[in-house]
């Protein structure tokens, strides 16, 4: 279903990756704040001889200068041996970075190539690798680095050893996903046919790709490591020759520090870890961000309120079922120039009518329908015009008021009833909701009955209802979505492209079932499609949309008899026509524009075979031609 | 493939990694250097009778698999040894027993001292992990809910710094906190406890569990937020969820009845693969606190160097987390009919 309009933009060729990289990493905040936390950390311990006030573990000779609290000679307090904490500090930082960088080194270098053997060799060495590195994941880390070290000797190098050596299995099982994905690509592929060595194509094509991901794993793992450093010094099995911050807390925790409430002691080392850590997390979050970047937007959130507020605009055509007028709708993201999915569109709807909305993928049909119910994603805002549903604003009702009107006023058949459905619920059960919901006083207990008679009407029998979308086939789910929109016994539904993806024979069985449906329940339906011969069989009128603009609005006859618009004609030239054999079917050649990036004149200029200079500088006017036939085309502004 | 055979396979699986662990567990402790009774077989001080005493005390003189004498694979083959008489079988055969040997350091068995403190640990763990799920979760939710909001962006900012805190040291700034203001630093229960009323016993406790349980749920409760409000943020922008706002549901009960079981599916493999880190908290948790479960049991074995005790705990730490894993395939396979497709 395509319900969100995200427009995306080319970057350009000329630049380099990592140029492009640097702009887009600049752009997420906790990215760069956690960079130049680790910057800081990196600068202390580089240059720890000349910050440290003091040598390192330089004691103090009296014991008067134990458990120091802070002051001008010493800023971080003195500790256990009278020693100054903040000299200690600077040094710790450097260990704590080496053995991060270190251990994740290694085990990157572990993990990285059991994935990369793993999803490039597939097959048996694939499978006993992978199944390998499940059984390390599930056995805890930090016990089996505690036994391996306690049984060994408990030097730096030891324990960065023992720490990237068991730290490699999520790295393993990132890199072989990524692997597989990349595996399949056209470059890769085309390597392999003609007969590149395996380790070059490795190294030279999947390598490459697989970098940015081992990067972000690095990160991780080098703060997991730091962690697990501390966590070891703490518990008493740290290198005892070198100072690393956990060992600073070792040492202050288990000699008297909490009881002598020298607190200067226990925190700066701490705050060090957690500044690092926390630097290292923010930094790695940025990193997937870029790599992988994630809208975070959902279909409850708050969306944009209208800017249609003007209360004195009231319906032109009271004994329609649903008006819309002049609405216009775009998709506002911070920084980007709006994208302009609806543009001044009208319609109406009568009782029992049969409306055909027609167009290529991406004109704003989607965008338009879901604006109905105020469904749009929370970057779609209605800029003008209004909905009315029986003399109703739908633009200006509360969610509260508006809730009572969706499903049970207008309801939807969505396109791809896979993903409409809920996969954990079964099928009766969404039925169900939708009657419990708009008539809570229907009885519980006949309710069944009532599901199986709405199934039933659009042909599943057998008492399916108990059934979970995945046991049903694709015709089903879009019957049983069929279903479950006439659950409420609405006025108006709205069918977007409710056969796509669906063979032909059932697309023919469901359009003739939602025509039955009209006729027996005098339904209005608005039938959104590409497909204009669908339209010429069922529909009353047809709106053409183009570029998120009317191109033609008429009745079906003079839309396939007298087309005005160059769009609308060449829609037809695509669609075979079998009174008029021997006609050569084409295609119109390019795409429909980009919503942030209309052309100056007509929208359909750019691929028009009629257009002239105007076109190309002014946009055309919605024309009248006769009755209820309009069009917005400058060549039809000429002809009158 | 069906349910039950799905179930099967991982009972199998999760057998065969218990068995990886019993073998890691037996080898690690035979190739590695620091078990102070081998290096006393290896003590030129000693006199040969005493060596030999150690040796069979240990039961070092039996060979190790078969012919692998001192893990020396040279004479493979039929060389006499009763596989049935070797460190191998009997290790296991004693494991088959609940027998894991004896402390170095108070002579009791480590079966013994491990069950003791077993279920310390299982209490702990047990209630900071509903509570970090608990609060995480809801947490999670009410981000994920008011995505791209402020709230969202303090409670993820939250979840991060969490995240990036040193256990034991959480540990320890709460200790101190809670000493300032009264609270039990240590233990389980104040001596002397036992001879009062039951009800009063259990307050004690409660009161010794609360730093404890306090520092683990916080540390653990930053992942859950973050793992629940990305889930739910997917699951969110699925289209049944349109589909269900257009049936004219409240948000409340799309939350309820349409995205919270199915964001809920991927946090119940997380918790699993989590109990490994989970059991990482709890050894400096009670390290800290001196609460006597497996963790303090494992600090204590480290610092006394008492091997027997760190090779059961560790052994019997490593079964519990496979098992747990196991536990959570179940309830996934419970909890998402796909599974249960054909």
């Amino acid at each position: 279903m395509q319900t969100t309009v995200q427009p995306t933009i080319a970057l350009p060729q000329s630049e380099s990756r990592f140029s492009t990289f640097l702009k887009a990493f600049r752009k997420s905040r906790t990215g760069v704040v956690g960079f130049w936390m680790i910057v800081v950390v990196v600068i202390i311990a580089i240059f720890a001889p000349l910050i440290a006030p003091y040598e390192q573990r330089a004691s103090a000779s009296t014991i008067e200068s134990i458990y120091q609290p802070p002051s001008a000679q010493h800023w971080f307090g003195t500790d256990d041996a009278g020693q100054d904490v903040f000299s200690n500090f600077v040094y710790g930082a450097r260990v704590s970075l080496i053995v991060g960088i270190f251990a994740a080194l290694i085990a990157v270098l572990i993990g990285g190539s059991f994935g990369l053997i793993a999803g490039f060799f597939g097959g048996r060495l694939e499978s006993s690798l992978m199944r390998f590195t499940d059984i390390m994941l599930v056995i805890p880390d930090l016990p089996l680095i505690v036994v391996i070290v306690a049984l060994t000797k408990p030097s730096l190098f030891n324990i960065i050893f023992v720490i990237g050596l068991l730290g490699w299995t999520t790295t393993a099982r990132v890199v072989r996903s990524q692997t597989l994905a990349v595996k399949s690509r056209k470059f890769v592929l085309r390597a392999r046919a003609i007969g590149a060595g395996k380790a070059h194509i490795i190294v030279r094509h999947i390598l490459p790709l697989v970098m940015p991901i081992l990067v972000v794993q690095a990160v991780l793992v080098i703060s997991l490591a730091i962690l697990n450093e501390s966590a070891l010094s703490f518990i008493g099995l740290g290198d005892p020759t070198t100072l690393s911050w956990g060992q600073m807390l070792n040492f202050a925790f288990g000699r008297g520090a909490t009881s002598t409430g020298a607190w200067w002691a226990l925190f700066f080392p701490g705050f060090g870890i957690v500044w690092l850590v926390l630097g290292l997390t923010l930094f790695g979050q940025g990193l997937e961000q870029v790599l992988n970047p994630r809208l975070d937007t959902h279909h409850l959130m708050a969306g944009k309120p209208s800017l249609s507020k003007d209360a004195l605009i009231k319906p032109l055509y009271p004994n329609t079922l649903v008006e819309v007028q002049n609405l216009s709708i775009h998709y506002v993201n911070e920084g980007k120039p709006p994208a302009k999915a609806v543009e001044d569109v009208s319609f109406t709807l009568k009782e029992g009518e049969l409306l055909g909305l027609v167009g290529e993928s991406g004109c704003g049909k989607t965008t338009l329908m879901l604006s109905l119910l105020r469904l749009l994603p929370s970057a779609g805002q209605i800029v003008n015009g209004k909905v009315f549903y029986k003399g109703k604003d739908l633009t200006a009702l509360s969610e509260e008021e508006l809730n009572d009107i969706r499903w049970r006023g207008i309801s939807i058949v969505f396109q791809g009833a896979m993903n409409a459905l809920n996969p954990v619920r079964t099928v009766g059960d969404q039925i169900a909701e939708a009657v419990v919901k708009h008539e809570p006083k229907f009885p519980k207990d006949k309710i069944p009955a009532r599901v199986n008679q709405l199934l039933e009407l659009v042909g599943i029998v057998d008492d399916q209802r108990e059934h979970f979308p995945h046991q049903y086939s694709g015709g089903m789910r879009q019957r049983a979505m069929i279903a479950m929109a006439l659950a409420c016994n609405p006025d108006v539904i709205i069918a977007d492209e409710p056969t796509t993806a669906l063979d032909v024979m059932i697309q023919a069985q469901i359009l003739e079932l939602l025509d039955d449906l009209r006729k027996k329940l005098g339904l209005a339906v608005v039938f959104v499609t590409h497909d204009l011969g669908i339209v010429a069989e069922l529909c009353d009128k047809v709106l053409v949309m183009y570029g998120g603009v009317t191109a033609e609005y008429a009745d079906v006859d003079t839309i396939y008899n007298n087309p005005k618009h160059p769009y609308t004609q060449e829609l037809l030239k695509a669609f075979p026509d079998l009174t008029k054999p021997k006609k050569k079917l084409s295609s119109i050649p390019g795409y429909p524009p980009r919503l942030d990036a209309l052309p100056a004149g007509c929208r359909f200029a750019p691929r028009c075979p009629a257009a002239f200079d105007r076109c190309h500088t002014e946009q055309p006017a919605l024309h009248s031609i006769g009755d209820n036939h309009i069009a917005s085309c400058h060549l039809v502004e000429a002809s009158k | 493939m069906n349910r039950s055979r799905i179930l099967l396979n991982k009972a199998a699986w999760a057998i065969f990694t218990i068995l990886f662990v019993i073998l890691l567990n037996f080898f690690l402790f035979r190739v590695l250097p620091g078990d102070p009774a081998r290096a006393g077989v290896r003590d030129p001080r000693l006199k040969a009778e005493a060596v030999e005493a150690l040796r069979v005390r240990f039961g070092l003189d039996k060979p190790i698999i078969n012919c692998f004498d001192s893990l020396n694979p040279i004479q493979i083959g039929d060389c006499g040894v009763n596989p049935l008489d070797t460190q191998f079988f009997i290790y296991v055969r004693n494991l088959l027993q609940g027998e894991l040997g004896f402390s170095y350091h108070t002579n009791r068995p480590v079966a013994e001292v491990l069950a003791e403190r077993l279920w310390n640990t299982v209490l702990l763990i047990g209630v900071g992990q509903i509570l970090a799920i608990v609060l995480g979760m809801g947490f999670g939710i009410f981000a994920a809910w008011r995505a791209r909001t402020s709230i969202d962006y303090v409670a993820v900012g939250t979840s991060l710094l969490l995240w990036s805190l040193p256990t034991f040291w959480l540990g320890i700034l709460l200790l101190f906190w809670g000493s300032a203001n009264g609270l039990p630093i240590a233990g389980k229960a104040t001596p002397g406890m036992s001879s009062m009323p039951l009800l009063q016993q259990w307050g004690d406790i409660a009161r010794h569990m609360f730093l404890p349980t306090l520092t683990y749920t916080i540390v653990f409760m930053g992942e859950y937020t973050l793992i629940m409000r990305s889930s739910l943020i997917d699951v969110l922008s699925e289209d049944y969820i349109l589909t269900a706002k257009a049936k004219g549901l409240s948000a409340f009960q799309i939350l309820k009845d349409h995205a919270l079981k199915n964001a809920m599916l991927p946090l119940v493999t997380v918790i699993a693969i989590n109990l490994g880190f989970t059991v990482a908290g709890a050894i400096q948790i009670e390290s800290v606190f001196s609460w006597p479960g497996l963790g303090s049991a494992i600090f204590e074995a480290v610092v006394r160097r008492d091997y027997p005790i760190l090779q059961g705990a560790f052994l019997l730490i490593a079964v519990a987390v496979i098992l747990a894993n196991f536990l959570a395939d179940l309830t996934y396979s419970y909890l998402d009919p796909r599974v249960q497709a054909e």
